[in-house]
């Protein structure tokens, strides 16, 4: 990654360090993000990454490492109202109604949206006079990213946005989202979702055990992590050719089924069928924990503990 | 800091458990207190008005730290960390709601007091009271978002009801503190609650609060004072 000469970056993140006890939950990270990119932190549960999320923010203090917004501090960022964010778990205050609280977090920034353009933003025209705690799961994760955006800041940080959201309100939200990010504006949004982080960002960045295993575009990072996997039934045949077939880069059996990470599955396949093992094949798209499988086995220097 | 206030006064508001523990008990009380038994004499009406406006205006008070400690447990402090707000015009807001919300509590007892037992007091005295009443809760209200900022939101309802009953009781607010037995009785006075209640009675009496009253009062609210900083920047650090 370098550095742009000139206004400063979005984010620049070096060599941050944050540990909880024994754990290093983030374990020096560099990341830099440009102004008006949308950005995807993509790793498992438990990788480190709201707590990269909260050194960003500056709700959380780096132990080595420096963290920047638009080249300053991340509180001063904050403070200037150059930031908005939707944090992991947030539940809405009871008692008030939708409009009341983005109206109220609108005006504690400096240059805000019209609330009557966030709402419609973040699809929440139906439900602007309904009681905050009163929602459905998808509309409470809509309101709250709402009050995110409700300021119009220059980076919007968003924490696993979707979780726990059906398939529908999914799909409306990443709409929302991307229209948001498609006015000039910096987003970075995490998640544990390959094709969520693929579909929506211009740029992915994969993060595990608290360090950053990979970072590029969204086809880029899916080659990294290991393409495609190939599966089909061995009935019986032995296991130790398959290792040597083009493109494989692991190897799994289960139940005599193989299970091939290839990076080339057209090169495996079109082997495979010259050896007359077709058996039923299947090819899918590397899920995001089986690509951390294949990461994360090589043994790490100083030998995994956990 | 004011829109933040404001928004928490309408929420507070809008609890009906509010309107009906913290407005409509303290009332309600005041009302059996001295209705009971074919009605109280001048001197009890008054005090008795004074006591229990005293009563509902400090678990008023109090329950503002309740309210934030929910806020912190939603989530919503850590969400207003991520907005220009500063953690000290949160604290400032609340504390201005608070001011607020104490209001109703010492305004509908004055007037039960004023308009069903009579209670008659110069246009000054009921300005001073209603003043002094007011600006008394102050240590009170420290008190709450101490506890509030320390403790779990379910620990914190309980613990502010328990101080609010507790101070109420002991600091002579229910019935005076002359009924109680010496020992405590003598502990009594120099409760915050018991001060808070003597700013209030000086007044009815025709005079003003005395130095002493006024000391102790200070002493509480420097104490909570410090409580609530120590407990806001305890939790500062993990909310």
């Amino acid at each position: 990654m370098t550095m742009t000469e000139g206004t400063p970056r979005a984010v620049s993140v070096t060599g941050a360090v944050r540990t909880y006890g024994t754990v290093r939950a983030v374990d020096g990270i560099d990341m830099s993000i440009a102004r008006g990119e949308t950005v995807a932190l993509l790793g498992r549960n438990g990788a480190g990454k709201t707590t990269s999320i909260g050194l960003l923010l500056g709700l959380e203090e780096p132990e080595a490492g420096d963290v920047r917004l638009f080249g300053g501090p991340p509180r001063r960022a904050v403070g200037a109202g150059r930031v908005g964010a939707m944090l992991q778990e947030g539940r809405l205050i009871p008692r008030v109604t939708v409009r009341e609280l983005v109206t109220f977090v609108a005006h504690s920034y400096p240059r805000p949206l019209p609330v009557r353009e966030t709402l419609e933003l973040a699809g929440l025209d139906d439900v602007a006079d309904r009681r905050a705690d009163r929602l459905s799961g998808g509309q409470t994760q809509r309101v709250r990213f709402a009050l995110a955006l409700a300021g119009n800041p220059e980076l919007v940080v968003l924490d696993e946005p979707t979780a726990a959201l059906d398939v529908e309100a999914r799909r409306s939200f990443w709409t929302s989202m991307n229209r948001y990010a498609q006015r000039g504006n910096t987003v970075l949004f995490s998640t544990h979702y390959l094709e969520e982080a693929d579909g929506n960002a211009d740029r992915v960045v994969v993060i595990d055990r608290g360090r950053i295993v990979a970072d590029g575009s969204g086809e880029e990072v899916k080659r990294a992590v290991g393409g495609n996997l190939v599966s089909f039934d061995l009935a019986g045949s032995g296991t130790a050719w398959l290792r040597d077939l083009p493109g494989v880069l692991s190897v799994e059996v289960r139940r005599d089924r193989a299970f091939l990470r290839t990076t080339d599955s057209d090169a495996t396949v079109v082997a495979l069928a010259r050896l007359g093992a077709l058996r039923r094949l299947e090819v899918t798209a590397a899920s995001l924990e089986d690509a951390f499988l294949a990461l994360t086995a090589a043994p790490r220097p100083e030998g995994a503990t956990r | 800091m004011i829109r933040y206030a404001w928004l928490e006064v309408r929420r507070t508001l809008r609890e009906p458990a509010f309107v009906i523990f913290g407005v409509g008990m303290p009332v309600l009380m005041y009302l059996l207190f001295t209705r009971l038994g074919g009605g109280a004499d001048g001197d009890w009406a008054a005090t008795a008005m004074v006591g229990m406006a005293a009563y509902g205006a400090l678990g008023s008070a109090l329950s503002q730290g309740t309210v934030l400690a929910e806020d912190k447990t939603l989530g919503w402090l850590r969400q207003l960390r991520v907005t220009p707000l500063r953690p000290v015009e949160i604290v400032a807001g609340r504390a201005l709601t608070a001011s607020v919300v104490v209001l109703p509590a010492i305004v509908v007892v004055l007037a039960a007091g004023a308009l069903v037992n009579g209670v008659s007091l110069h246009a000054w005295q009921w300005g001073a009271l209603a003043f002094l009443l007011w600006i008394g809760t102050a240590p009170f209200t420290l008190l709450g978002l101490g506890n509030g900022y320390h403790l779990s939101a379910q620990t914190t309802g309980l613990v502010n009801m328990g101080c609010t009953l507790l101070l109420s009781i002991i600091g002579g607010l229910w019935f005076p503190s002359t009924l109680l037995p010496d020992w405590l009785g003598g502990i009594a006075q120099w409760t915050p609650a018991h001060s808070f209640a003597e700013l209030g009675l000086s007044v009815t009496r025709g005079s003003h609060p005395t130095a002493g009253t006024v000391s102790v009062l200070a002493g509480w609210l420097l104490l909570f004072g410090g409580y609530a900083v120590h407990a806001y920047r305890r939790s500062a650090r993990r909310v």
